[in-house]
């Protein structure tokens, strides 16, 4: 299992690129960690994984200190890094029996294994292939085979589906599936609709924080339930238009644009902001100019789910020290209070 | 631990050896390394052959002078390209030590070097032929020529470890070893006695040339002076590697 508390990395400058992260992944369980670029999920897992230290915080992972244990989680960690760097000048076969060998494994059990997961991501054929000379998916999925051919407790995978095409993607997702049942394993994406069809729990981060956790199906209908439209108007001398819309029930946030003046807006799904936002502003003597539907990116979700970790931050002063449970309640709480929004 | 540590350099030397024979760079290496040491070879034969003393002393001499320029092109890969590429992460979330992956390394290269010099055993087997050579002068000269080779490529290791572009951690090992090569030459125009003392114990040809190869006799100083650098190279190579954990 993966236990992290008050995690935080400062690489050069003073802006973190991960702050104050506490969550636990248990075994069984397949947690997703979901974020924009940036947000701090490869940082994240690079510390996990014993690759480099923390700033400060702390995190148990198999059992042991990743600090001050290094060896001992790296014995027990599988991990696929991002860039999923591999040797180009032996074969497929060479390269894992390395990895193998690295991880304390030994022939003829080492042989055996390494058939074994060439079997697994289904590469069996291409064993004697140069690693140089494979495509992008199969290299992809040799990755994989290495993180997994040790036979890890847990498993840390940085983007495991990119480049994979459906089929393939749906083959991983399955292996994953079948590795998560006895382990711990977490991987990120960028992609909600990829982390909805494996994880059985999904950690949002953007900014360097976790900004949601919840199922995947919940963390979904949460985020399909917001819509967002632009407005303008033509006569807004009185710069009043941001305050208006903001006062409309189910509105949730309202950002300038600054090329036109209008508004970008947020609001709840099931509400009626739109409509209800055409009556104020008509009512207000106001002339409407251009009001339509935008696309929810997946940034703007991002956003929107930081924008209101932002606002618990600054209600819960002592959200910085709180224990496992505690942090629980929070998180219940926090859903609850989006479920009746 | 111990074994576990043993086993660790296994996997690494094992790795690097057999990647070393996979690439041309070794073969064009070492057919370039014969032709000198061949032609050097060859001109000791002609001077025998004019009654000079039946000695390895002029080939050995080129052997280990060689490590100057083909010790730096033979390590300046090991650990740049994996930084470059990012196979290093992959390396050092293993559950290896960073010592381990640099002295794993280093056995590779030695490994490699181990092969020239022992296909050069050739040599020392046509004096036999040609009258009696004195067999524990070269199997001195030998274990020098073996020692400065562990001690060059420990340097180039060290290089390797300090950048991620190869051509530079050639040029730095490549400056090092003439510097340790002519160091004596350069200080002897300073006229202080304890500064040439110092600096005729730093360098290569008073460990190597001036005693274990001409005079044949191996003092513990040299040793010292051939075990102690190749410590420290690896020791720096070692908190190098380390530092890119922290830089990532
Ligand atoms: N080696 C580094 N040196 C300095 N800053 C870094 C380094 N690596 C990452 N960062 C910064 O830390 C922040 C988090 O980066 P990180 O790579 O962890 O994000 P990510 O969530 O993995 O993004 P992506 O989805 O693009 O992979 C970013 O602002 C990034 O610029
Ligand atoms: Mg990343």
């Amino acid at each position: 299992m993966i236990q992290v508390e008050g995690l935080t990395k400062y690489y050069l400058g003073d802006q973190p690129a991960i702050s104050n992260l506490s969550f636990y992944a248990d075994r069984g369980e397949i947690v997703g960690f979901l974020g924009p670029n940036g947000a701090g999920k490869t940082t994240t897992m690079r510390i996990l994984t014993g690759y480099m230290p923390a700033s400060a915080g702390k995190a148990i992972v198999a059992g042991y200190d990743v600090m001050r244990q290094s060896i001992e989680v790296r014995q027990r960690v599988g991990y696929l890094p991002e860039t999923v760097p591999l040797y180009k000048d032996i074969t497929v076969w060479q390269y894992l029996d390395y990895m193998a060998g690295l991880h304390g494994m030994t022939n003829p059990d080492r042989t055996d294994r390494v058939e074994e997961v060439l079997d697994q991501v289904d590469m069996l054929d291409r064993a004697d292939s140069l690693v140089a000379n494979i495509s992008k998916g199969m290299r992809q999925r040799v990755g994989l085979a290495q993180a997994i051919v040790h036979n890890p407790d847990v498993l840390i995978l940085d983007e495991p589906m990119v480049g994979l095409d459906p089929d393939q993607r749906r083959e991983v997702r399955e292996l994953i599936q079948n590795l998560g049942e006895a382990r711990t394993v977490m991987l990120s994406s960028h992609d909600l609709a990829e982390v909805e069809k494996v994880c059985t729990r999904v950690l949002v981060i953007n900014r360097g924080r976790i900004v949601a956790e919840d199922s995947p199906e919940a963390l979904a209908n949460n985020m399909q339930g917001m819509q967002r439209f632009y407005v303008r108007v033509d006569n807004d001398a009185a710069g009043k238009l941001k305050e208006l819309v903001m006062s409309v029930e189910g509105v949730a946030e309202a950002k300038v644009d600054d090329r036109k003046g209008g508004l970008e807006v947020i609001a709840t799904r099931d509400s009626n902001a739109r409509p209800a936002v055409a009556a104020l502003i008509v009512s207000n003597n106001l002339d409407l100019l251009e009001l339509r539907p935008l696309d929810m990116s997946l940034e703007d979700i991002f956003l929107q789910l930081t924008a209101e970790a932002e606002a618990e931050l600054a209600d819960e002063d002592e959200w910085d020290d709180l224990d496992d449970d505690e942090f629980d309640d929070l998180a219940e709480d926090l859903d609850e209070d989006e479920e009746t929004k | 631990m111990v074994a576990q540590s043993a086993r660790n350099l296994w996997t690494i030397f094992r790795h690097e050896f057999s990647l070393y024979f996979g690439s041309p760079i070794v073969y064009f290496i070492g057919a370039l390394w014969f032709l000198f040491v061949g032609v050097f070879f060859s001109i000791s034969v002609a001077s025998f052959n004019q009654g000079a003393p039946l000695t390895m002393d002029n080939t050995i001499s080129t052997m280990g002078f060689l490590a100057i320029f083909i010790a730096p092109g033979l390590t300046m890969r090991l650990i740049s390209e994996e930084m470059r590429t990012g196979t290093h992460e992959l390396l050092l979330t293993a559950p290896v030590r960073d010592w381990e992956v640099v002295v794993g390394k280093w056995l590779g290269a030695w490994g490699v070097l181990t092969v020239f010099v022992l296909i050069s055993l050739i040599f020392p087997l046509i004096l036999t032929f040609l009258g009696s050579p004195d067999g524990g002068d070269i199997l001195t000269a030998y274990i020098g020529l073996w020692l400065l080779w562990g001690m060059a490529l420990a340097i180039g290791v060290m290089a390797s470890a300090m950048t991620p572009y190869q051509i530079i951690a050639f040029i730095i090992s490549l400056a090092l070893l003439i510097g340790l090569w002519l160091a004596q030459a350069v200080f002897n125009f300073i006229p202080n006695p304890l500064i040439q003392e110092i600096a005729s114990e730093a360098t290569i040809f008073s460990h190597f040339q001036n005693t274990m190869v001409q005079r044949g006799i191996i003092q513990v100083e040299n040793l010292v002076y051939f075990i102690g650098v190749i410590a420290i190279a690896l020791f720096l190579a070692t908190n190098f590697l380390g530092t890119r954990r922290w830089r990532a």
